[in-house]
């Protein structure tokens, strides 16, 4: 089955420590933790302050992500090494 | 704004625009990472012994901050009058207690440093080309030219600031480093409401692109060279320097600056 037939994955969310924001967002969060730090299908890196932010739910093409930490809406997109975050300026 | 089990990302964009520039979010998310450490950081980090030469290349170096950061807090508090609406004013009112937070643990890690007067200091060291930026950037906010001096402030500046204090955190002394990553925090906000801001200007009307991208070559050669004069006093390496300059353009190439 494609991943687009697919149903998405759902996860559950936990603070993992990312003190920049209001607490109850803060589960949304995490700091990249070098280089060899991998995304999980539910993360994307911020490409405007490179905080790494995260859904309850496997991201995919078109989806919108807000960046607290540096206020920016993102569009999710495909790029050569998977997906991408492209500023929203709305 | 959200409520319990609502999902963040879910949120209409009005809302999330309107909660992120409130002073109740900045509160919410300033508390995390400075309560508990007066002045920047923990009280309970040991002074490094440092060489003489070592000590003076951060004081230097620190002094090229502290006038960054006089010239953040004069140019956050002067463009409150020309911001366009309520959320832009009162995100510059939180921006501008940041600023003025930054100058302090950074004229306070002087003093820890045993530089006896700062502000003498800050005037004998402090680069010129930094200085010449300075008169630029409160001209274009005296003159209310909303856009260019967001631009200079928010984006050219604050990218700049971001990539060298991020650079230096990775080889500093443990107050310094801490000092540095509270304020590294604070201006990924600032970084990103410029470039949203100008983001949605030059979404609406274009024809501002060319009077922006006027004011980079203006301003781009005193901040690259004090960039440059900063990350030699921090030994940085020529290949990490060519990393640093991507990291600073990259932002203003996302707004169509190559």
């Amino acid at each position: 089955m494609s991943l687009e037939g697919r149903e998405r994955r759902r996860y559950e969310l936990d603070d993992r420590g990312f003190d920049e924001v209001p607490v109850k967002y803060r589960k949304y969060y995490r700091r990249l933790e070098g280089p060899g730090d991998q995304l999980a299908p539910n993360e994307l890196l911020c490409p405007v302050c490179k905080v790494v932010i995260r859904s309850t739910r496997e991201l995919r093409e078109g989806d919108r992500l807000y960046c607290m930490a540096c206020l920016t809406r993102l569009r999710v997109v495909a790029g050569p090494a998977g997906l991408e975050g492209v500023v929203e300026y709305t | 704004m959200s409520g319990p089990g609502q999902d963040l990302h879910a949120l209409p964009p009005h809302e999330f625009f309107e909660h992120v520039h409130s002073f109740e979010f900045w509160l919410g998310s300033v508390e995390g990472y400075l309560a508990g450490r007066p002045y920047g950081h923990r009280e309970q980090l040991a002074e490094p012994a440092f060489s003489e030469a070592e000590r003076d290349r951060l004081v230097t170096v620190l002094c090229h901050y502290c006038l960054g950061e006089t010239m953040a807090l004069e140019g956050a508090g002067g463009l409150i009058r020309s911001a366009p609406n309520r959320p832009s004013k009162v995100f510059l009112a939180t921006q501008t207690v940041d600023e003025g937070r930054h100058l302090e643990v950074l004229v306070h890690r002087l003093a820890e440093l045993g530089v006896a007067d700062p502000e003498a200091e800050i005037e004998r060291r402090a680069s010129p080309e930094l200085a010449r930026f300075r008169e630029r950037l409160l001209a274009l906010v005296n003159a209310g030219d909303w856009a260019a001096a967001l631009f200079a402030q928010n984006v050219i500046l604050e990218a700049a600031e971001f990539a060298v204090f991020h650079r230096h955190a990775k080889s500093a002394d443990p107050i310094t480093r801490e000092v540095l990553l509270g304020i590294i925090k604070d201006e990924r906000r600032h970084l990103g409401f410029g470039e949203n801001e100008l983001g949605r200007r030059l979404a609406r009307a274009p024809a501002l692109r060319e009077r922006l991208r006027a004011v980079k070559g203006e301003l781009d050669p005193h901040v690259l060279a004090s960039f440059s004069h900063t990350l030699t006093l921090l030994g940085t390496p020529a290949a990490e320097r060519g990393e640093l300059g991507r990291d600073y353009l990259a932002a203003v190439e996302r707004l169509g600056f190559a």
